[in-house]
């Protein structure tokens, strides 16, 4: 599945490249992520996926590797993690662009979100359904706190 | 297989939403099972506690009282099939449930279940949503009767506390009118289904009344307002010429995403299709 | 309050007294287990098959109190009190059933795995309705699956069995 969506921010380049990499600020504006941690700055990082529909819970512990980064312009990321009590792996393949002058910036997110697994067959519409809703509240969440504090 | 759970029978809803307190998550309420042991078995979802609610009495009954039909919950698919006083009063509704999944699905899994279980592909609540249907929730302090538009919040979600049984369900009997439910798919479950029920005023000629509802292409089944508008008041004619048109508004508003059940846009389709098909019947019945 | 889904709930026994083929049983099952597998492995009646699992195929077909049902995602302990009926109790005395003498004659299978299901399932058709349609028997049949054999031989043994038993009827 892939998402692709582009907000504008109230900010300085320099303040949103900043923020991207504040890794718990950051993992605060994805919905369902919590426990961030750095497992080697700027390289590997932590976070666990909670996702909720119905009564069915997925727990995704994810291991995340930043495979591409230009200074103040794009970042590529890697996350994937298996929840061993649904046979399932979740894998997101995150790109983030920035451009702009002064105080707007153009970020731009793109992802590519693979479900594997039992999910995967049993509920593939329903898991649509909820990454665009990530997505879109990640989008928000991020342009909230970029243009809240500066 | 399943994994190892403890049974709890009580016989009073009382007792049933007691336990349902005790427990919270880690108990869920068992009728049929046709859904729940399902995903039970795959492991999606996991209980510590049944509760068994076979055993509470007086459940699963169909009556005609004021004006209104009365289910029971617990009424399986197949005895809502041969209820003599469904077959007289909604000829329609026992057309849909004779058609829900398989024989044995029929035979053991019950109306209250399938909408509690809010699985998105599935038929009862498409129909229901256009008979004006009202849903009694009962726990140990009394109960309440739940519009069925306010019923399904989302996927596998409904507005049910935590505590609560859905103990009846309540269709107003509706004197004149026809009604026509129409599924699609070509997997074991429903890709889209459509429910039409029209009332003819003017001497016959024109729609007072039509309700439009889409199911099964979205996460949860809903009655398209814009689209019931657009025929309400006019002529059998205009309406027949408009229903095209109201059509495409419900395949808009049928929240249909691509999946393997048929992309969005092959669903928003079937919907505007089984919309004009659902309504010639229903104006033809009625 | 709430306890933790997934801590382990502790074994229970429930008392599971029902007939199979005529014949009484007393057994102890736990809540999970499931009517297929008691079947299939304590009473060693390995007619009905586990094939899809998801009682959409209908190779698990059992009749309890003479209903249809999937063994496969129904409890063992849903069986109290009542009487099962699987393919190995259709015959009487070595006669075969009608539908299984059909089945043989006019070809309705060949691996053999939904028969059972099938035949169980096409007996209470003809119980509840001597004389189907060719429709009348599809709608009924809808959930038995066949890789085999494209159902045609199917139909045909069924309405065959069903002639039959109806000209018996007439005799008796």
């Amino acid at each position: 599945m892939r998402f692709e969506k582009e907000i504008e921010i109230v900010n300085s380049k320099e303040n949103v490249w900043r923020f991207l990499w504040d890794v718990d600020r950051f993992i605060a504006c994805v919905p369902g992520c919590k426990e961030a941690s750095t497992v080697e700055p700027g390289k590997q990082y932590a976070a666990t996926m909670v996702e909720k529909v119905g009564p069915f819970r997925v727990s995704f512990p994810l291991r995340i590797d930043v495979v591409e980064s230009r200074e103040l312009a794009y970042i590529k990321a890697l996350a994937a993690g298996s929840d061993n009590a649904v046979g399932s792996r979740l894998k997101v393949e995150l790109e983030v662009g920035l451009k702009g002058d002064g105080n707007r910036t153009v970020l731009s997110l793109a992802a590519s979100v693979d479900v594997l697994g039992k999910l995967a067959t049993l509920g593939h519409s329903i898991i649509k359904r909820k990454a665009d809703q990530v997505m879109e509240e990640f989008a928000q969440a991020l342009k909230q706190k970029l243009e809240g504090a500066a | 297989m399943l994994r190892r759970f403890r049974l709890e029978e009580p016989d009073t809803i009382q007792a049933a939403s007691d336990l349902l307190v005790r427990f919270g998550d880690a108990a869920r309420l068992y009728a049929g099972g046709t859904e729940l042991l399902l995903v039970m078995k795959e492991g999606l979802v996991r209980y510590e506690r049944l509760i068994n609610i076979k055993q509470i009495p007086n459940l699963n009954q169909v009556k005609l009282e004021n004006g209104a039909i009365s289910i029971g919950a617990l009424a399986t698919h197949r005895e809502l099939t041969v209820s003599p006083a469904l077959r007289e009063s909604l000829p329609a509704f026992v057309q849909m449930e004779n058609n829900v999944a398989n024989i044995r699905v029929r035979e053991v899994g019950t109306i209250g279940g399938n909408l509690c279980f809010a699985e998105p592909h599935a038929d009862p609540g498409t129909l229901l949503l256009v008979l004006g249907a009202g849903l009694i929730a009962a726990k140990k302090t009394g109960q309440r009767e739940i519009p069925v538009e306010n019923f399904f919040r989302d996927a596998y979600e409904t507005c049910l506390e935590s505590d609560e049984l859905l103990t009846e369900i309540r269709i107003p009997r509706t004197s004149a009118g026809g009604v026509a439910y129409l599924k699609f798919g070509y997997l074991e479950r429903p890709s889209v289904g459509v429910a039409v029920r029209v009332e003819l005023g003017g001497g016959g000629k024109s729609i007072a009344e039509a309700r439009i509802a889409v199911g099964c292409a979205g996460p949860a089944p809903k009655r398209v307002e814009e689209a019931e508008a657009l025929l309400k008041g006019k002529s059998i004619e205009e309406a027949t010429r408009l229903i095209e048109e109201a059509g495409g508004i419900a395949g808009r508003a049928s929240q249909a995403i691509s999946d393997l059940h048929g992309s969005q846009e092959y669903k928003e389709h079937i919907v505007q299709v089984l919309v004009k098909r659902a309504f010639q019947q229903a104006v033809q019945k009625s | 309050m709430a306890t933790a889904s997934s801590r382990r709930a502790e074994r229970q026994t429930i008392a599971l007294s029902f007939t199979v083929n005529g014949r009484d049983y007393d057994l102890d099952v736990e809540p999970q287990e499931l009517l297929l597998d008691v079947i299939r492995d304590r009473l060693g009646l390995t007619g009905a098959k586990r094939s899809c699992d998801v009682q959409v195929c209908g190779a698990c077909t059992l009749l309890l109190d003479g209903r249809p049902v999937s063994a496969c995602t129904l409890p063992a302990f849903e069986a109290r009190g009542k009487k099962v009926l699987t393919i190995e109790g259709l015959a009487e005395n070595g006669t075969l059933h009608p539908l299984q003498q059909a089945f043989i004659e006019h070809g309705g299978f060949q691996c053999g795995f939904c028969t059972p299901g099938m035949i169980l399932t096409a007996k209470l058709l003809l119980d509840e309705n001597p004389d189907p349609t060719e429709e009348e028997l599809k709608h009924f049949m809808h959930g038995n699956i066949c890789r085999c054999t494209g159902y045609k031989k199917i139909v045909e043994s069924i309405l065959a069995a069903a002639k039959k038993m109806r000209a018996a009827a007439r005799k008796a």
